[in-house]
């Protein structure tokens, strides 16, 4: 008489595993298909280069663009300091070459110095 | 084998996941045609149903597409990474059956029949293990299925379960010894009729 409330015995739960295991089941076009596009949707992309914006660009934008941004300004900006304190406090090798070039100063007097009124004619 | 293919013969699992993650599908439709039958024989196994175990391989798969950019080559084998999470997604879903029918409707054991041919026994031992493996906690069942239904090892079991290879032992025997118990009650029905 067969024991129906018995436990299966190490053999039958074998017999049971070696049913199940198998050959692996063929996936089958739709199914691979299906597979594939998912790899289509997720498949992953370098971030896009986005042009940036053209900006407006101004008079003082464009002046200052035309003088070469903050370097150009910085360099004209102490061409200018420069120019104004050799202006003010020219250095004395700078009068020398001034004379040099202008030759020494020359005073011209049209009328003798103890007439300041040119009475004498 | 397909001819775009023929480029990454050799290549290693971890090495076709990196390049898709560089933006090359071709090296993970390969990568699918070569885990995608185990892994959906996996399912199948736990499951009995074709088109739940599909849903679960392409789960795992979405998963490994997701998890590619991360991906360290060396750390871990892509392969065991499937077995693992087609493990869970298989448990997840037996779990739900569990709860949706029941233990003892899952265990009523169908009439007698005296000659049934040996495709319906096959067919009933693998919805009788499917059920046994429902009723059974899911670390066990998991352990069960990589060792007698998969033909793993212990040691990569434990390594797939993250568990130590002495965990693994006393989780399939346990698990064994319960699925013997579940199924006795349908041993008529399994093709088993020992006087």
């Amino acid at each position: 008489m067969t024991d129906l409330n018995k436990e299966l015995s190490d053999l039958e739960l074998d017999a049971v595993f070696a049913t199940v295991r198998g050959a692996e089941p063929d996936l089958g076009d739709d199914f691979m298909a299906r597979l594939f596009a998912d790899i289509d949707a997720q498949v992953p992309v370098a971030a896009p280069i986005v042009p940036s914006k053209p900006a407006r660009i101004g008079l003082i934008a464009s002046l200052f663009a035309a003088l070469g941004g903050w370097a150009g300004l910085g360099g004209l900006t102490a061409a200018t300091a420069a120019g104004l304190w050799i202006g003010i406090s020219p250095p004395t090798a700078l009068d020398s070459v001034s004379s040099v070039i202008w030759g020494d100063s020359l005073t011209l007097s049209v009328v003798a110095a103890d007439d300041v009124l040119g009475l004498e004619g | 084998m397909d001819m775009a293919f023929d480029q990454y013969a050799g290549a290693p699992d971890g090495a076709l996941l990196i390049a898709f993650a560089n933006g090359d599908q071709t090296a993970a439709r390969l990568l699918t045609v070569r885990l995608a039958p185990r892994a959906l024989g996996q399912a199948m196994r736990m499951l009995s149903d074709r088109a739940e175990s599909e849903d679960v391989v392409q789960e795992a798969l979405l998963r490994l597409w997701k998890v590619a950019p991360d991906w360290r080559q060396g750390e871990a084998q892509v392969s065991t990474w499937l077995y693992r999470v087609v493990a869970n997604l298989c448990t997840d879903r037996l779990r739900r059956r569990r709860r949706s029918v029941g233990l003892d409707e899952i265990a009523e054991p169908e009439d007698d029949v005296p000659s049934v041919s040996e495709q319906m026994v096959a067919s009933a031992r693998m919805q009788a293990l499917t059920d046994a493996l429902a009723a059974l906690p899911d670390r066990q069942a998991q352990a069960v299925a990589l060792r007698h239904l998969e033909g793993l090892g212990n040691p990569e079991i434990a390594e797939i379960m993250e568990i130590s290879v002495e965990a693994v032992e006393s989780l399939t025997a346990r698990g064994k010894r319960a699925l013997a118990a579940i199924l006795a009650e349908r041993k008529a029905e399994l093709g088993f009729s020992d006087d």
